[in-house]
């Protein structure tokens, strides 16, 4: 185990009940090479945070750890502990799928199904057994509006979802994420191919979904991490073939004022990465 | 990386610092103009009213530019706001040299009472003494100076009440009216070192991120007094 110590602006929660997620010495390997040590950190709840850091920093590893899509990785493991609400992620008897529905994920290339857009949003709703028309209706609308999509695609609900813009493309992902009522989503670059409108938009109902659900985006923008985020971390790995480090983490508006560690000072104005 | 940034940052520096020194130039000749009734000094001073806010308010705009092109953070943003309050107190320096200017102009060839001059002089010399330690802590980003500057600042305060208590002493009628003119210089000079203390506080600001240190440092100068 690294003798890297984390900085924390805030303090860290003994009980993890008033965390999202709750994680403490979290190591990951891919095979032999150890991508991610001792990684301890508080999500908040109803908050945005933000994970920052250069490419190859193990950020989006991390991200993809907490809905266990790094299972999908072979000769992958992970060791520590991460808990979503209390609960062991890695538990036993955990259903990754469930976990999956309860934390939602939009990555940096907009995935849509090749279906109306319509269907995209009801995909999931369906798959839970909603069944009525005016019910999926009802949540088809909702979620279209809550991804600030709604007045744009309101009357081509029929229309492929491939066939609108990429920036409209990503809201619809996050309409059928929100769809099936997700408590937390994992934005892994979520703007970084897409136009600035969209990105505004996103930026905009980021902020007002996150009382409901709770957001973790990894971005290389390091304005849109202090445009949107309430807390930030940011992750290094200072030597190539070793593992990743959180150098520090805190509120957003200590990390981009000022922070503790000088490597975090460094990063975030620029002088290396 | 952003090499042409840190320069830009660099120049304001050294903007900044040029004041500063320009500024304890200023405020010398005020005061000479003032102890030797220069008439002269004075009026050349007055007339040079611009020159300051000028160049402050380039400083200011450059600022301006910078944080509107460079979405500056962290040391980079407290450097930027640093700079720019400072050059606001700086201004404000560069009124109070013009005041004492004024003074000069309107006491000239009036009889002031010799201990009052002393005085002025005595307090002039500590004001000079606060400025450049200002300026050298602002030139070397010299945090131990800045915590400094409120000591070096307290015997200005003490001289200002003991020009108060001489004022107090005079009976004769036109010495009472050639002094009052010296009040406003007294005044004048005794804020002028407090707006080098509040340049300090923010140049710690910019260093350390940390909020009330020069205040911290007074209150161990004073502690009856309240922060």
């Amino acid at each position: 185990m690294s003798a890297h110590e984390t900085k924390y602006s805030t303090v860290l929660q003994t009980d993890p009940l008033t965390t999202s997620y709750y994680v403490r010495n979290l190591e990951f390997w891919y095979g032999d090479f150890n991508a991610l040590t001792n990684i301890s950190l508080d999500v908040m709840p109803s908050a945005v945070t933000a994970f920052i850091g250069p490419s190859g920093c193990g950020k989006s590893t991390f991200l993809r750890c907490m809905n266990r899509m790094n299972d999908l990785i072979p000769d992958t493991q992970v060791g520590g502990k991460m808990l979503l609400k209390g609960a062991d992620i890695y538990g036993s008897g955990v259903d990754p799928v469930d976990l999956r529905r309860r934390v939602g994920m939009i990555f940096q290339q907009p995935n849509p199904f090749p279906q109306s857009i319509y269907d995209n949003v009801a995909y999931g709703p369906r798959l839970q057994g909603v069944k009525k028309k005016r019910d999926l209706d009802d949540i088809v609308e909702d979620s279209l509006k809550r991804a600030n999509l709604w007045k744009e695609v309101k009357d081509i609900l029929d229309k492929n979802g491939l066939a609108i813009s990429g920036g409209q493309q990503q809201r619809l992902c996050i309409a059928r994420v929100l769809a099936v009522q997700p408590e937390v989503l994992l934005m892994d670059e979520p703007c970084s191919a897409i136009d600035p409108t969209s990105v505004q938009k996103i930026e905009d109902l980021m902020a007002e979904i996150k009382d409901e659900v709770t957001i973790i985006i990894v971005t290389h923008n390091m304005q849109q991490a202090a445009r949107v985020s309430d807390y930030t971390s940011f992750f290094l790995q200072e030597v190539a073939g070793e593992p990743a480090v959180l150098v520090e983490s805190g509120k957003t508006s200590d990390i981009f004022t000022a922070p503790i560690d000088k490597r975090t000072e460094d990063y975030i104005t620029g002088r290396f990465g | 990386m952003r090499d042409q940034f840190r320069q830009d940052m660099y120049g304001i520096q050294d903007d900044v610092v040029a004041i500063m020194r320009e500024l304890l130039g200023l405020t010398k000749s005020s005061v000479n103009a003032l102890i030797n009734g220069d008439e002269a000094v004075a009026q050349e001073i007055i007339e040079g009213d611009d020159h300051f806010d000028q160049m402050t308010l380039n400083i200011e705009e450059n600022v301006i530019q910078l944080i509107a092109t460079q979405s500056p953070v962290a040391k980079d943003l407290r450097f930027l706001l640093s700079m720019a309050f400072i050059t606001l107190y700086q201004a404000r320096i560069a009124d109070y040299a013009q005041i004492i200017a004024k003074s000069a102009r309107r006491s000239a060839n009036k009889p002031v009472p010799q201990p009052l001059i002393d005085l002025i002089h005595a307090q002039a010399n500590l004001v000079y003494r606060v400025m450049d330690a200002t300026r050298e802590a602002l030139e070397e980003r010299d945090l131990d100076l800045a915590l400094k500057l409120p000591e070096l600042d307290e015997p200005v305060d003490s001289l200002n009440k003991q020009f108060y208590r001489e004022l107090g002493r005079l009976t004769d009628e036109d010495e009472i009216e050639a002094a009052s003119k010296m009040v406003m210089s007294a005044r004048a000079l005794e804020r002028i070192a407090d707006y080098c203390v509040d340049t300090g506080e923010r140049l710690a600001y910019f260093l350390t991120g940390e909020r009330d240190l020069l205040e911290a440092a007074e209150a161990e100068l004073d502690p009856q007094k309240i922060i």
